[in-house]
C-alpha cells in the first residue's frame, strides 16, 4: 500500500489574465523507504505539487481536479484547520534557503522544542531533552550547540536544523524543495549525504523537489520529470538517466554539465516554458520538440510504457518506444 | 601551471591585488568587521582565451571581476590591461578603457532598466562612447540582437524588459556588452539564474562569438563542470586567494591543490555510462 | 524613431492611467475643480455685482441663504458666495500646484545628487535638510507674518516650497541609494556613462513616480497650508480663497448660522485634497511599467 496517492491533480491560479494550469493531471505514487524526484525547470509544477502536498497553496490556487491520498485521507478536501494537525507532525518540509527561516532572537533548541510542542503539548521536560538530543544526533550537530543562536551556526548547519526540525515530530512524509539550492558546493554535499543517512535511518516517505537533476539523482530512486506542469516520464534513476524516452527529459539531459559528460551535451533548441494560460489539451512540449510529427498538436498525449517501472507521456509511441539516438 | 605564451604579452593581468571592505565604524561595536574579500591574488589572461574564475560564494571572484572593471579599486596591488595600470586611467583615457572591457551581470531581471526599451538599453554603451549616427546606431543595435539570437532584431527593438523571459533578457545584456565591440568581456555568473536547458544555449552563444569576434572572457561561476565546458584556463579561487590554476582538463583530470580535489569529489553527478 | 516613440509611450501611460478606477475618480474631480476654476475668470463679467472680492449686492446688507440670484448664498457684505468659492478653486489650484512642484524640484535634485554622490557633500546637503525639516512650517509662516504682516500669495508658495522640500529629498536620496548598486546602473558606468547622465536617464525615471506621488501629498499638503494660514488670518487679504472664506464665517460670527457659508469651502478642500491623492497612487501604475496590471504594456 504506498504512503502517498496523488491522481489527477490539476491545479490552476487565478490571474488577471485568466486561469493558469500550473499542474496539469498529475498521477504518482510514493512508497516509504523509496524517495521520489520531482526533476523540472522553472514554471514546470514542481513547487505547486510541493505546497499542495502541506496545504501551503496561495489564496489564489484552486485544486481543480483530483486527490491526494494520504493516511486514509484525501488531502484535497481538508480545511486549514484540519492541516494544522498534519502539517509538521504527518507531513514535513524543508525548503530552499530555509536557514533564513530560523529566528534569530530565539535559541536553536528552543525553536526546535516550539515545533515539537505545537503537535505534542504533554510531553514532559524530560523527554523533551531526550527527544532534542536524539534529533541532535541524527544530524550529526554537536549536542553542545544546542543551547547556540542560529547566527553562531554556519549554513550547512543551520539547514541541518531545519532538517532536524522537519524530522522533529517523526512525520510520515516530508518533502524537501531544493534544500540546497542556496548552499555552496561542498556544503551541498553534506547535506545530500545527511538527507540520505535520516532518509535510510528514519525509513521516512521522501520527496526530493529540485531543477538539478544530479542532486535528485543522488538522493532517489525514483523520479518524476516535469514540464509545464505536466508529468512527462516517470521511471527509476536509472531508466530515466540512462535511456531517457520523453524528448523533454532528453534535452534536460543533454544540456546537464557534469565533469565527465563533455561528448554527451547536446545544445537543445528551446525557448522558455510556454503560456501555461492556454489549455492546449495536448502536449506542452510540442513547440519545443522536434521530433514530434504534428500530430500531438490536436491529440492529446498518453502514458506510453517502456517497462514495468518506466513510461513517457507523448501522442507517438514510435518516439518512445524507438531507436535509443539522441534527438 | 599555464605558463603565459612569451610571443603575446597577457591582455589582463593582477599582480598582488588585495581587496579590503571597512563598513561603516559602529559606535558601539566591540570589533570592526573589515573583510578581507581578496589577499594578494596575481592573474594573467591570455588574449582569445576563455579564463574561468570558479569558486563558492564568498570566495571572491565576484570581487576580482569588479576590480578588474574598475568598478571599484583594489587596495593593493596592481591591475594591467594591455600592460597599462587600470587604478590610474582618468577622463578620455578611462573612457577609452571603458569602451575595451565590458561585463555580463548575473541576474537578467536587475541588469537592464525597466523604464528603457531594449534599443535604449543596447545603444546606450554606443551613445555614451560616441560612436556613429543615430541612424548607424539603429542598424548596430538591430544587428546585434540578431546576432545574440534576438530574431528578428526590428521585433525586439521597441520591447521592455518585463516582456522578456529571462534567457531573452540575458541575450539582451550580452547584446550590450558585445555591441561596442570590445576587446575583454568578465561574465559574471551569467546563467546561474536560468534553467540548464536555456544555459547551454547562452554558452554556446558565448562560445560562438568568441570565435566569431575574437574576444577574451573571464568566464566567473561557482560551477566547476561549467567552467570546464566553457573555459580553456580555470583558475580556482578561495577565501580570496588563488588556489590553483591550469588548463581546463589539467584542473579536472589532474587537480594538485587539496581545495580542488575537494571540488571535483562533490560535484554530484549519476555516475552511470551512457 | 524616438520621437514617434514618446507620444505612443504617452498614449499608452494615458489609457492605463484612464482604466484605473481612482485615476477616473480623481480625474474626474480635479476635472469638475478646473471648470470651477476656469469658470471664476468669467463670472465676474456677468456683472459687477459678481466680483468675489468686490462684488457686493446692493440690495443685500446680510448673509442670506441660496437663491435665484445667488445660487449659493451671500456672505455678510452681500458678496456673492459661488463667485467666491470658484475664485478659491482657482487659488487653490495655483497655490497648490506652485509650491508642491517647486519643492519637487528642489527635493528631486538634492535627494538624487545626495543619494549619489555620498561622502561629505551628501552629509552636508542631508543635515540642512533635517535642519529644515525640524523647523515648524506653520509657526514658521506665522511668526514670519506676524513681523512682515500678511504675505502675497507668491512669498506664501514660496516659503511652503522652501520648507518643504527635505521630506521629499530624503525618501529620493534613500530610493537613490538603493539604486546606486543595482546592476543596470553599474551596467551603464561600465559603458561609460558620465555621472550626469547616469543621474538622469537612469536614476531619475526611476526615482520619478515616487517623486509624483509625493508632489501628490505636497500639493495637499500646500492647499492646506494656505488654508489654514487664511482661516487663522495671515493669508493675502486681496485673495479671497477657501481659507479664506473659512475665516470670514467665523470673524463674521455666523460660523453656526450660515451652513450654506461654512460648508462649501470644507467640502471643496477636502475634496480636491483627496483627488490629488488618487491620482498619485494611478501615476505609480503608469511610471512604472512592472506596476503595470498584466494584459497592458
Amino acid at each position: 500500500m504506498a504512503l502517498l496517492s496523488v491522481k489527477n491533480l490539476t491545479i490552476g491560479y487565478k490571474t488577471k489574465k485568466g486561469l493558469l494550469k500550473a499542474v496539469d493531471n498529475i498521477s504518482f505514487d510514493l512508497e516509504k523507504g523509496s524517495p521520489l524526484g520531482f526533476v523540472g525547470e522553472s514554471g514546470c509544477g514542481k513547487t505547486t505539487i510541493g505546497m499542495a502536498l502541506m496545504g501551503l497553496l496561495p489564496e489564489n490556487a484552486v485544486i481543480l481536479d483530483g486527490s491526494i491520498q494520504f493516511q486514509g485521507e484525501d488531502l484535497v478536501l481538508l480545511k486549514e484547520k484540519q492541516w494544522r494537525r498534519v502539517r509538521g507532525a504527518k507531513i514535513a518540509m524543508i525548503f530552499q534557503a530555509a536557514m533564513n527561516a530560523l529566528n534569530p532572537v530565539h535559541r536553536v533548541e528552543d525553536q526546535i522544542k516550539e515545533a515539537i510542542i505545537t503537535h505534542q503539548p504533554d510531553m514532559s521536560s524530560a523527554d523533551l531533552t531526550a527527544r532534542l538530543q536524539e534529533l541532535f544526533s541524527l544530524v550529526d550537530i554537536p549536542v553542545q550547540r544546542m543551547k547556540d543562536y542560529p547566527h553562531e551556526y554556519s549554513g550547512g548547519m543551520k539547514q541541518r536544523v531545519i532538517i532536524a526540525m522537519a524530522l522533529a515530530c517523526d512525520p510520515d512524509l516530508i518533502i524537501a524543495d531544493e534544500p540546497t539550492t542556496a548552499l555552496d558546493v561542498i556544503v551541498q554535499d553534506q547535506i545530500l549525504q545527511e538527507i540520505r543517512k535520516v532518509q535510510q535511518k528514519t525509513r521516512t516517505g521522501l520527496i526530493f523537489i529540485s531543477h538539478d537533476i544530479a542532486v535528485v539523482a543522488s538522493v532517489c530512486d525514483r523520479i518524476c520529470v516535469m514540464y509545464a506542469g505536466q508529468l512527462v516520464e516517470t521511471g527509476t534513476k536509472k531508466e530515466v538517466f540512462t535511456s531517457p524516452r520523453h524528448p523533454y527529459t532528453r534535452s534536460l539531459l543533454g544540456s546537464y554539465l557534469s565533469l565527465d559528460n563533455l561528448n554527451d551535451i547536446v545544445i537543445p533548441d528551446m525557448q522558455e516554458s510556454p503560456d501555461l494560460l492556454s489549455d492546449i489539451g495536448s502536449c506542452r512540449f510540442a513547440d519545443n520538440c522536434k521530433v514530434c510529427s504534428g500530430v500531438c498538436r490536436k491529440e492529446a498525449p498518453d502514458w506510453i510504457d517502456i517497462s514495468g517501472t518506466h513510461k513517457a507521456f507523448c501522442c507517438e509511441p514510435q518516439i518512445i518506444r524507438g531507436s535509443h539516438g539522441k534527438t | 601551471m599555464g605558463k603565459p605564451d612569451k610571443k603575446t604579452s597577457p591582455l589582463v593581468e593582477m599582480k598582488g591585488v588585495s581587496k579590503t571592505y571597512f563598513p561603516r565604524k559602529q559606535l558601539f561595536a566591540r570589533h570592526q568587521n573589515t573583510v578581507l574579500a581578496l589577499n594578494g591574488i596575481d592573474l594573467c589572461i591570455e588574449t582569445g582565451e576563455i579564463f574561468g574564475l570558479v569558486g563558492q560564494s564568498g570566495s571572491g571572484k565576484t570581487t576580482t571581476g569588479r576590480l578588474l572593471l574598475r568598478l571599484e579599486q583594489p587596495t593593493a596591488g596592481e591591475i594591467l590591461f594591455n600592460k597599462v595600470p587600470v587604478r590610474g586611467l582618468k577622463g578620455r583615457a578611462l573612457k577609452e578603457f571603458r569602451s575595451r572591457v565590458q561585463m555580463i551581470f548575473q541576474d537578467p531581471y536587475q541588469s537592464l532598466n525597466s523604464h528603457l526599451s531594449i534599443a535604449e538599453t543596447v545603444m546606450e554603451p554606443l551613445v555614451v562612447q560616441k560612436i556613429g549616427t543615430p541612424e548607424s546606431r539603429s542598424k548596430k543595435v538591430i544587428h546585434t540582437l540578431e546576432t545574440v539570437g534576438l530574431s528578428p532584431g526590428k521585433s525586439f527593438y521597441n520591447r521592455y524588459p518585463h516582456q522578456l523571459s529571462g534567457g531573452q533578457r540575458q541575450r539582451v545584456a550580452i547584446a550590450r556588452a558585445i555591441v561596442v565591440e570590445p576587446e575583454f568581456i568578465v561574465a559574471d555568473e551569467p546563467t546561474s539564474m536560468l534553467d540548464a536547458t536555456i544555459a547551454i544555449q547562452l554558452f554556446k552563444l558565448l562560445m560562438d562569438i568568441k570565435a566569431t569576434f575574437g574576444m577574451t572572457f573571464l568566464f566567473i561561476t561557482h560551477n566547476l563542470a561549467a567552467a570546464r565546458y566553457l573555459c580553456d584556463r580555470i583558475a580556482v579561487i578561495n577565501e580570496g586567494h588563488i588556489v590553483e590554476v591550469n588548463t581546463a582538463e589539467n584542473i579536472i583530470r589532474h587537480p594538485e591543490h587539496p581545495y580542488t580535489k575537494k571540488l571535483i569529489q562533490v560535484q554530484p553527478g549519476f555516475k552511470f555510462s551512457r | 524613431m524616438l520621437n514617434k516613440y514618446s507620444l505612443q509611450r504617452f498614449y499608452k501611460g494615458w489609457q492605463i492611467f484612464i482604466k484605473n478606477p481612482l485615476g477616473k475618480t480623481g480625474v474626474i474631480i480635479l476635472v469638475v475643480f478646473m471648470f470651477m476654476a476656469i469658470a471664476s475668470f468669467f463670472v465676474p463679467l456677468i456683472g459687477p455685482m459678481y466680483d468675489p472680492m468686490t462684488g457686493i449686492d446692493p440690495d443685500i446688507r446680510v448673509s442670506t441663504g441660496p437663491s435665484l440670484t445667488h445660487w449659493l448664498g451671500t456672505d455678510n457684505v452681500g458678496r456673492d458666495l459661488l463667485a467666491q468659492l470658484l475664485e478659491g478653486a482657482k487659488v487653490a489650484f495655483i497655490v497648490g500646484l506652485s509650491a508642491a512642484f517647486f519643492s519637487i524640484v528642489i527635493g528631486t535634485l538634492v535627494g538624487m545628487v545626495a543619494g549619489y554622490t555620498g561622502g561629505l557633500f551628501d552629509a552636508f546637503l542631508m543635515r540642512t535638510a533635517d535642519i529644515i525639516m525640524v523647523l515648524p512650517s506653520l509657526v514658521i509662516l506665522l511668526i514670519l507674518a506676524s513681523l512682515f504682516g500678511q504675505f502675497n500669495i507668491w512669498i506664501i508658495v514660496f516659503i511652503i516650497a522652501i520648507m518643504r522640500w527635505p521630506a521629499v529629498s530624503r525618501v529620493i536620496r534613500s530610493q537613490t541609494l538603493s539604486l546606486k548598486h543595482r546592476p543596470f546602473i553599474e551596467a551603464s558606468r561600465v559603458a561609460g556613462a558620465s555621472h550626469l547622465r547616469i543621474i538622469f536617464r537612469h536614476i531619475m525615471p526611476n526615482v520619478l513616480p515616487l517623486a509624483f506621488l509625493y508632489m501628490t501629498f505636497r500639493v495637499t499638503a500646500a492647499i492646506l497650508v494656505e488654508a489654514a494660514l487664511s482661516f487663522l488670518g495671515f493669508g493675502d487679504p486681496s485673495q479671497v480663497s477657501w481659507g479664506m472664506m473659512l475665516q470670514w464665517v467665523w470673524k463674521s460670527g455666523h460660523m453656526f448660522q450660515a451652513p450654506y457659508w461654512l460648508i462649501p469651502p470644507g467640502v471643496c478642500i477636502s475634496l480636491l485634497t483627496l483627488a490629488f491623492y488618487m491620482l498619485g497612487r494611478a501615476m505609480d501604475e503608469v511610471l512604472d511599467p512592472r506596476l503595470r496590471k498584466e494584459g497592458q504594456s
